[in-house]
């Protein structure tokens, strides 16, 4: 940290918040709120003299409140910058701290808020994770009983700079505890609080365990854990290192922590589960290695920098095993335990991937990007006509398309992912995405649907999830109905209605329509588009009075191929239970309908050469066809 | 295709409500530290190892064990599951299915004296286990189509409140006898009915 503030080309910036973004990928405009610490940064040389003339002592967060700070404080000694802050919560105005100062007056009390924009070309989001407060798990007394306390309470007490200086001591007596118990996973792999596993815990108990040891060897020290989780390299050696200390691990999760009022010792009841008998230990000091949680402010962060949350509230990454550091918004990168929880050796690799990752884009003049995006044919855009619409906007998850009254929207080409939500969502057929345009879409599904259309399950897949679920279905050699014809959209986004009623035009048997899980949309809100879209059809399908189930729509992810082979299996056994007859009579009594609702797609330019180029594909398919015999 | 596959005791229980999430169990032993059955009454009553022998199908252990039948429903070790598993439910659908597949719970459950009570419903609105009903039955040398309190041996827990609120002493709590027992006490009664003859 003193590296990177020391380098020319680096310029830290702390007590100050992000409050807006804009602009997009090696063109962001960030709007910067830096906090009046009411000291001129440039004069304060972190002498501390203003500290020692404050006359105010509150909780020290640093210390998890276990001692004091001044109004006038650094957070931590090693604080990067040293420069001196003055809390105005607490502040009573006094002004002991500017004669203190003295000469070089370095206290301005008339300091307020500086609001700056900045030109940006990457972001990285390194904001880590917060700690969980056991006090909401009444059965183990944290805040009743002084002498159980928290990991991190631990660490200060350990620590040679902490408010003890290293000599831990329990809180109730301040004597030194003879018998310690750590209790792991609390708070987490807990469905009632956190369900995920933290990480790192497990390793960092033993290290506790360890050091403790190490100062005290006449300090008995038992673990309670449910399973000791040691995956990385040199983590088990570490934990038969403790073990051949004399550590005891306890496997059995503690239901139960009791207090001996007279002596504050304390009861842990637990079941050895490996015995199959419960034990009610006395410790004098119970420490619990709580969950590790996002951050309070995670909601704001993530709407600010537009990123994704996976389930818990960590930020998604664009992928989870191929670009695992990249956010779903070009240009923003996420390092560290904000993505999901690290251990350190994790969170560096992850720091530097990052590093190297925003680099590439300062580095270059050009930026590449997925030639799938969305554009706007001008002529045909409504907004242009000074009409008021601005459909594809409020479709777009990136904020990629810009209205003006008067003039026809626009694609900010470096935001546009290519999801084709806003193509599917133009009423008026004005937007198209490249390689995945109307005519190529449909001049696909003509050719599938060329034969016997009437037998087949046409099925819309989106890239990520549902096809990679299709093709799950395939290598794993699941029986599924070789009457499924399907193709690849980018997103259920770009299910565009005109395909369905085409689809159905051309006389489908039956119809799906699927993507991802809500959760698991590659474009943010993708799916949310769809799915309200599929919502939509499925009842205008029902009051043309299609037979139900001819319209299926299902999320299936890229890990489902079993649910794909069984959703097309299911659509199989809808056609087949319509007698024939009445199916043909239902597909030919809805055309008109199709077609009159497909009507603007066939006005889209190149769909009339499609529709040519296709119709010639089908004759030469079912004259094939007819030759070999089928 | 689909295989034709036997129901076994998981798929039954899981069938049940509140038996859903027994495969969650990872064995922290929570259930069992916070059980005062296990404390007070009984070592060998053990919910955690129930759960695992249901989760690997052990169908002669799991209904002869002890466990289900002791349960009290007090649910302690359900508001500090961390998997969030009803775990008195589960206990009580192994009993249910012990009882069907016809194992004799060991507890002196209630029974109702079909001669004396009187069918005030009291022991019916008393129960906490929901485990006594008022049926109309045909009692031999009182009547017939009486209405008569009826306790279910799967739901009772064997605690005894309806016997203190019966208010004709009509229930009694009992060891269950199977027919061989009943068969054997009968031959004794028998005998000692033809000693007392002779005598």
């Amino acid at each position: 940290m003193v590296d990177a503030a020391r380098h020319p080309k680096v310029d830290v910036r702390t007590y100050t918040t992000v409050e807006r973004v804009e602009g997009y990928v090696g063109n962001f405009k960030v709007q910067l709120r830096e906090k009046a610490r009411h000291v001129i940064a440039d004069r304060c040389n972190g002498c501390g003299e203003c500290a020692k003339a404050c006359p105010i002592e509150v909780p020290n967060y640093f210390e998890m409140n276990l001692a004091p700070r001044k109004a006038a404080y650094v957070p931590m000694s090693q604080s990067v910058p040293l420069r001196y802050t003055i809390d105005e919560d607490a502040c009573i105005h006094c002004y002991k701290c500017v004669d203190a100062c003295g000469a070089l007056e370095a206290i301005d009390f008339s300091q307020e808020d500086k609001i700056a924009w900045e030109d940006i070309g990457s972001i990285v989001v390194a904001t880590g994770f917060n700690h969980f407060d056991p006090s909401v798990i009444p059965e183990y007394g944290y805040s009743r009983y002084p002498n159980v306390i928290t990991a991190m309470e631990m660490e200060r007490l350990n620590n040679s700079a902490g408010p003890t200086t290293g000599n831990l001591i329990r809180p109730s007596d301040q004597k030194n505890p003879q018998r310690l118990a750590i209790i792991n996973c609390v708070g987490s792999r807990d469905k009632r609080f956190n369900p995920w596993c933290s990480n790192f815990c497990c390793m960092y108990a033993i290290k506790n365990a360890v050091l403790l040891k190490q100062m005290n060897p006449q300090l008995e020290i038992s673990i309670y854990y449910m399973d000791i989780r040691t995956p990385s390299k040199g983590y088990e050696e570490f934990y038969d290192r403790a073990r051949s200390m004399g550590i005891r691990f306890i496997q059995g999760r503690p239901s139960l922590i009791t207090e001996d009022p007279k002596t504050r010792n304390l009861f842990v009841h637990a079941e050895d589960v490996v015995l199959g008998k419960i034990s009610e230990l006395e410790y004098d000091m119970v420490m619990l290695n709580q969950a590790a949680v996002p951050q309070l402010d995670v909601d704001t962060v993530s709407s600010v920098l537009n990123i994704t949350q996976s389930p818990g509230g960590w930020f998604m990454e664009y992928h989870p095993k191929l670009r695992p550091v990249d956010s779903p918004t070009d240009g923003i990168f996420l390092a560290g335990a904000c993505q999901g929880l690290k251990d350190i050796p994790s969170s560096v690799s992850s720091g530097l991937a990052t590093a190297s990752r925003a680099g590439r884009i300062l580095h270059s003049d050009e930026w590449e990007i997925e030639p799938i995006i969305a554009q706007v044919w001008e002529d045909r855009c409504v907004m242009a006509q000074g009409k008021v619409c601005g459909v594809c906007a409020r479709a777009c998850p990136y904020g990629a398309i810009v209205i003006e009254e008067g003039k026809a929207a626009s694609v900010t080409v470096a935001k546009c992912h290519g999801c084709g939500g806003c193509v599917a969502e133009c009423p008026h057929n004005a937007i198209t995405q490249m390689h995945f345009t109307d005519a190529q879409v449909l001049a696909q599904m003509r050719a599938l649907l060329a034969d016997k259309p009437e037998e087949k399950v046409f099925a819309f897949r989106c890239h990520w999830c549902s096809y990679g679920g299709a093709d799950l279905a395939g290598t794993s050699h699941f029986d599924y109905s070789a009457n499924e014809r399907g193709i690849r959209v980018m997103c259920s986004a770009r299910m565009d209605p005109d395909f369905l009623y085409e689809a159905y035009r051309l006389g489908a048997g039956a119809v799906l329509y699927s993507g991802c899980h809500p959760q698991d949309c590659h474009y943010i809100t993708g799916q949310k588009v769809g799915a309200t879209r599929a919502e939509r059809l499925a009842k205008i399908f029902e009051k043309m009075e299609m037979t139900p189930g001819r319209f299926r729509v299902e999320w299936i992810s890229a890990a489902e191929g079993d649910k794909y082979a069984r959703v097309i299996n299911e659509l199989q056994q809808v056609i087949n239970d319509i007698p024939h007859d009445q199916l043909r009579q239902e597909i030919e009594r809805l055309k008109p309908e199709m077609e009159k609702r497909a009507r603007r797609m066939y006005e889209t330019p190149g769909v009339d050469k499609a529709i040519e180029y296709s119709e010639e594909m089908a004759r030469i398919i079912t004259a094939q066809e007819v030759k070999s015999g089928a | 295709m689909e295989h034709e596959k036997v129901a076994e005791l998981r798929d039954l229980l899981m069938a049940l409500p509140g038996c859903e999430k027994v495969d969650m169990c990872f064995s922290c032993g929570t259930c069992v530290s916070r059980c005062p059955i296990q404390q007070k009454v009984e070592p060998a009553y053990n919910p955690r190892r129930l759960l695992k022998m249901v989760a690997l199908n052990m169908q002669q252990d799991s209904f002869s064990s002890i466990t289900p039948y002791l349960c009290s429903a007090c649910d302690l070790c359900y508001a500090a599951c961390p998997q969030e598993i009803h775990i008195s439910a589960v206990l009580n659908g192994v009993k249910k299915l012990a009882v069907e597949a016809g194992f004799v719970t060991p507890l002196k459950t209630a029974r109702v004296d079909a001669l004396t009570c009187i069918g005030c419903g009291f022991c019916e609105k008393t129960c906490p286990y929901e485990a006594i009903s008022l049926k109309e039955v045909n009692v031999p040398m009182r009547g017939k189509g009486l209405l008569i309190a009826e306790v279910d041996a799967a739901k009772c827990m064997a605690c005894g409140t309806c016997s203190m609120i019966c208010r004709s002493n009509s229930i009694e709590l009992q060891a269950w006898e199977n027919s061989e027992g009943m068969v054997d006490s009968i031959w004794s009664w028998f005998e000692t009915a033809e000693m007392g003859g002779e005598g």
